[in-house]
């Protein structure tokens, strides 16, 4: 029987692997449950930490709950909000892209906000933009805390060097200036303007510019692709040969990170960038700043006018399962207020506010590169507002899309036939 | 037997009572023969390969010592002149850094010491006994080994989530310890099948009980097999990104490999600092295997070899 | 043999704990798997905990695909690839080993070391960064040769080709080391009076190789195979960073169309469905090695 002491110790290990497994369930239980306490997951990039700060001191200040902010990055971002948002404990504030909510929404994972929408406006008109994505079958499920768009950026000094003078009021402008840049720098990694193929955010610009569309929807609430489309058609081909013509071949299957296009901005390697923000080229560069300009992209079918472009942004849900409900609500309304917004959002991060009262009384308190964002923000698009919807940026085929078209693996006709089919399965598919 | 633990630079060799050559005759033929054609063609076989090998990971630390403008080039510099630490500081600096570092740490430790020590007391049982189902558990735990993890990230999340295990390091550690064990189970095994039986049992007859003939006769005897299955499990914990991010909610209960991604933003990519935290997070991996890489060497034909 | 004298549970003792493990957290999930692939489990299920069985339809969603044959034809030949490269190359690299002197071998070994023991998501961002159009230090390097024209704005992920070529050596990279180091602790294990019993016999090189060498390994030869063949099948973080799957799919492999079924349409029952598929696929693959290895005998 000396085997005894073998069978105890393994005996002895698996028990304390179960008790240490179960022992653990109890720790694990929520420390949130106290009721004054908040959770709240924003997105890393979207408010800086000197604005966060004064939205939780405002909501600190009006609730005296404490609140704890938990920056989430972005890579894998969705698979993370799903199994938070399927705990027993999860976070009770979520920040979301405003694409992603109805996905979220539909589903059952965040609360109905709909009986408090009057309080959380607090009179003011929400962008349709940000809160259209959060309304799902007539239900409020989010609350805007920013709006952001693009527009086009250049480098002053190298326009000058180019001897260009003013930015370009119309697209038969810009595409001479872009000409005249590329005479000027015939540097083999120069570029007039580096416009990622990948980068769909632009890339739909000129479909909507020629009239086209990403999808509608019937009366039944079926869903269809329309990039097969003439004026579709049209803006995609437009697009592609822009893209061509004036980016780098090596940009036309990549996306805007790799490489990186705000370092090459910063580098001084493309002189134009089409983007949502100055902030991270001033943050790689802090010595650019006086040197950047900016405008609205010219439509290429409406002399001057801009293109219509893409508002993007964030919103604030609350979780369903979330257990302090009231509490959340009050930092929806703390953030979305027009204090808040005028004093943080617009005045130290320099995003769009989240109503058409603050776009216009914002407009003063922006430094001059900021005019273009706001303007453009005038005719903006949203994408379709169906869960579905995340699924084509989830699984990159919208990137793909513009990719195939750019690098010419596929005709515009072509790639707008595949990718229509994605579409009508992909949008009717979810929830 | 001891000598199956001695470092050396010669091959490792053989503790296998069969045919055993003397420990002189041990070196490879040819090093002893002078300068041929043959001889140099193969040394420059050896250099070239050695060259093609490293020069992804000499890119990598010679990326992070450049100040930030020289990152992209499109003329390669390949030197990191000038110089600079200001990457890695900014990684170091990045919120988190300590506390996923801390976390990483205890987490691998944890699932090295768990995984080996539950994998031990399996292959002891494996190859010293002979029961119903041996084989069937065999190549259960091979089959095991089969299942493509990715795929396994939901129905692991629902386990942990009713077994309340959900953003715990135990809960993590203990999936690591699963992640790795099928790997780890095989190769003690067959690393315990080349430990004759018959030194335990003269061990027993001199009194000794089986505990302490498992720490003084086989623990030995298997310590490079013991050092090649906690390389396997060190590595997995250390690097393991996708459960990590899945299973941990809370900021405070995540891992290095999670800290590395958040260089990555929306609005853009550090590379410098990426590159500069994934060289220090490459670090411990690095000096762990060096320090054991003669062993690990020996460790590795494992039970593999049944002559 | 020592077990005549035991207790006949001591046995199953010993296994307790690695069972208990590997049946909460890989055995209770893998049925769990199998469970999820009949059910029509999407996002609504994970948030409410309401699921409705689906039946085959996921299984008939997945036949039905035109995807299919593509992606188990493309996963096949990439896993055979992946294998084949790996082998070669490291029994290669092994062999060489066993003729270096000490310095070399040592420097080999340290090459071999720091490969391996760099984390997959740092070797394929390095990966991503050495073969970045324009400032990619390979597409340079390969320009300056000049043999193929200007690449420095060639971009590899472009077409499938080039971007599963990226992915292999990524793969064949890292995995080397692992077969060439255990394949070298092989071959220093055989004895060297064989092969000079052999050279006495007149035996060549070649023949030796066949005679002794091979048949010596061939345990260590198929350990690593199958290792290799059950890594590579399921090879995804590489794939999934460099290519994320595309162009037009042309690097879906089974997993990497696992997951974005189950994460990207949120369709977990029909992700489920494919992994249970590609578990299946992987069974069939290694049926021999399974099969050998249940009827031998004591060795085992």
């Amino acid at each position: 029987m000396r085997s005894r002491s073998l069978a105890a110790a393994a005996c002895g290990l698996s028990i304390a692997l179960l008790t240490a497994a179960c022992g653990s369930g109890g720790n694990a239980a929520p420390a949130s449950a106290s009721s004054k306490s908040l959770t709240v997951w924003l997105m890393d990039g979207d408010l800086t930490a000197d604005s966060v700060k004064a939205v939780n001191a405002a909501f600190e200040q009006a609730t005296g709950a404490k609140v704890t902010v938990q920056i989430q990055e972005w890579a894998d971002i969705n698979a993370r909000i799903s199994t938070a948002l399927a705990q027993d404990n999860p976070p009770d504030v979520i920040d979301l892209g405003n694409t992603d909510v109805p996905l979220f929404a539909a589903n059952g994972g965040l609360a109905d906000l709909t009986a408090d929408r009057a309080d959380l406006t607090a009179g003011q008109q929400w962008l349709p933009g940000l809160v259209d994505p959060a309304t799902v079958d007539g239900k409020l499920y989010a609350a805007p805390l920013f709006a952001g768009n693009r527009a086009v950026v250049y480098n002053k000094a190298l326009w000058a060097k180019a001897g260009i003078t003013a930015p370009p009021t119309t697209f038969a402008e810009f595409t001479q200036d872009l000409d005249a840049l590329k005479a000027s720098n015939p540097a083999p990694n120069f570029s007039a303007i580096y416009l990622p193929g990948q980068y769909w955010f632009a890339a739909l610009q000129f479909i909507w510019d020629a009239g086209g569309q990403l999808a509608t929807k019937d009366g039944s609430g079926k869903w269809t692709g329309q990039l097969e489309s003439a004026a579709a058609q049209r803006g995609l081909t437009a697009w592609k040969d822009f893209q061509n013509a004036y980016s780098p071949a090596a940009s036309r299957n990549v996306d805007i990170k790799n490489p990186d296009q705000d370092a090459m901005f910063a580098q001084g390697s493309a002189a134009t960038v089409v983007d949502s923000t100055v902030n991270t080229i001033l943050k790689d560069n802090p010595g650019m700043k006086d040197q950047i300009g900016t405008f609205a992209f010219p439509s290429v079918t409406q002399p001057g006018h801009s293109q219509p472009v893409f508002l993007g942004g964030s919103d604030l849900a609350v979780a369903a399962k979330s257990r302090n409900r009231q509490l959340a609500l009050a930092y929806l309304k703390t953030a979305a207020s027009p204090a808040i917004q005028t004093s943080a959002v617009v005045g130290t991060d320099h995003w769009t506010p989240v109503s058409t009262q603050l776009l216009d009384s914002a407009v003063s308190q922006l430094p001059p590169t900021s005019a273009a964002f706001l303007q453009a923000a005038h005719s903006s698009v949203g994408t379709p507002a169906t869960a579905g919807w995340a699924t084509v940026e989830s699984d990159l085929s919208i990137n793909q899309f513009f990719a195939d078209v750019a690098t010419g693996r596929k005709t515009p006709a072509q790639a707008a036939k595949d990718f229509d089919a994605h579409l009508d399965h992909a949008l009717n598919a979810a929830s | 037997m001891s000598n199956r633990v001695v470092l050396s630079d010669r091959p490792p060799r053989s503790d296998r009572p069969t045919p055993s050559p003397s420990p002189g005759g041990r070196r490879a033929p040819s090093s002893h023969r002078p300068a041929s054609p043959r001889r140099i063609l193969l040394n420059a076989a050896a250099v070239l390969f050695c060259l093609v090998w490293i020069f992804p990971v000499y890119w990598m630390v010679n990326t992070a010592f450049k100040p930030y403008g020289d990152i992209l080039r499109p003329t390669p510099h390949f030197l990191p002149v000038p110089f600079s630490l200001a990457n890695f500081t900014d990684a170091v600096s990045k919120p988190g850094f300590l506390t996923d570092l801390g976390n990483s740490l205890l987490l691998t430790l944890a699932v090295v010491l768990l995984a080996v020590g539950v994998a031990f007391f399996a292959a002891v049982g494996l190859t010293r006994f002979r029961f119903a189902g041996r084989r069937a558990y065999l190549v259960a735990v091979l089959v095991l080994q089969m299942v493509p993890l990715p795929a396994l990230v939901i129905p692991v999340f629902l386990s942990l989530k009713s077994a309340h295990l959900l953003n715990s390091l135990l809960g993590l550690a203990l999936t690591y310890v699963a992640v790795v064990l099928p790997f780890t189970i095989w190769t003690l095994r067959g690393f315990l099948h080349g430990i004759p039986v018959e030194l335990e049992e003269a061990a027993m007859v001199d009194g000794a009980n089986r505990m302490t003939v498992v720490r003084l006769v086989l623990l030995p005897l298997m310590a490079p097999g013991i050092i090649a299955t906690s390389v396997f499990a060190f590595i997995t914990a250390w690097n393991d990104y996708l459960f990590a991010d899945v299973l941990m909610k809370d900021q405070g209960h995540q891992t290095l490999p999670v800290w590395l991604v958040s260089f990555s933003t929306s609005t853009g990519t550090d590379y410098g600092g990426l590159i500069a935290a994934a060289t220090i997070s490459a670090l411990p991996v690095v000096v762990f295997f060096m320090l054991i890489q003669r062993r690990l060497v020996a460790g590795m034909t494992a039970g593999a070899v049944k002559d | 043999m020592a077990a005549t004298r035991e207790p006949r549970s001591l046995p199953y003792l010993l296994l307790l704990p690695a069972t208990a493990v590997l049946a909460l957290v890989l055995g209770y999930p893998l049925a769990r798997l199998g469970v999820i692939s009949f059910q029509d489990y999407g996002l609504r299920s994970l948030f409410t905990g309401r699921v409705g069985w689906a039946g085959p339809d996921n299984y008939l969603a997945v036949w039905r695909d035109p995807q299919l044959v593509p992606v188990l034809l493309r996963t096949a030949g990439f896993c055979a690839a992946l294998v084949l490269g790996t082998l070669a190359i490291g029994l290669v690299v092994a062999m060489m080993m066993m003729r270096l002197g000490p310095r070399l071998r040592r420097a080999v070994t340290l090459c071999l070391i720091a490969s391996w023991a760099m984390p997959p998501a740092a070797g394929t961002l390095v990966w991503q960064w050495l073969f970045q159009p324009v400032y990619g230090v390979a597409n340079w390097a390969l320009s300056r040769i000049g043999l193929f024209g200007d690449l420095t704005q060639h971009d590899w992920t472009t077409s499938p080709t080039s971007a599963f070529a990226l992915v292999w050596l990524l793969v064949v990279w890292q995995s080397v080391p692992f077969v060439a180091l255990t394949l070298y602790a092989g071959l220093s294990q055989i004895p060297r009076s064989y092969y000079e019993a052999a050279a006495l016999d007149g035996a060549g090189g070649w023949t030796a190789f066949r005679v002794i060498t091979l048949p010596f390994l061939r345990p260590i030869l198929a350990l690593v195979t199958i290792l290799s063949v059950i890594w590579d099948f399921n090879v995804f973080t590489q794939i999934w960073i460099l290519t994320q799957g595309g162009p037009n799919q042309g690097t879906t492999t089974l997993g990497i169309w696992s997951f974005t079924k189950a994460f990207s349409s949120n369709s977990f029952g029909q992700g489920a469905a494919v992994a249970v598929v590609s578990i299946l696929l992987l069974l069939v693959l290694t049926l021999y090695y399974l099969r050998r290895l249940l009827r031998s005998g004591e060795e085992l």
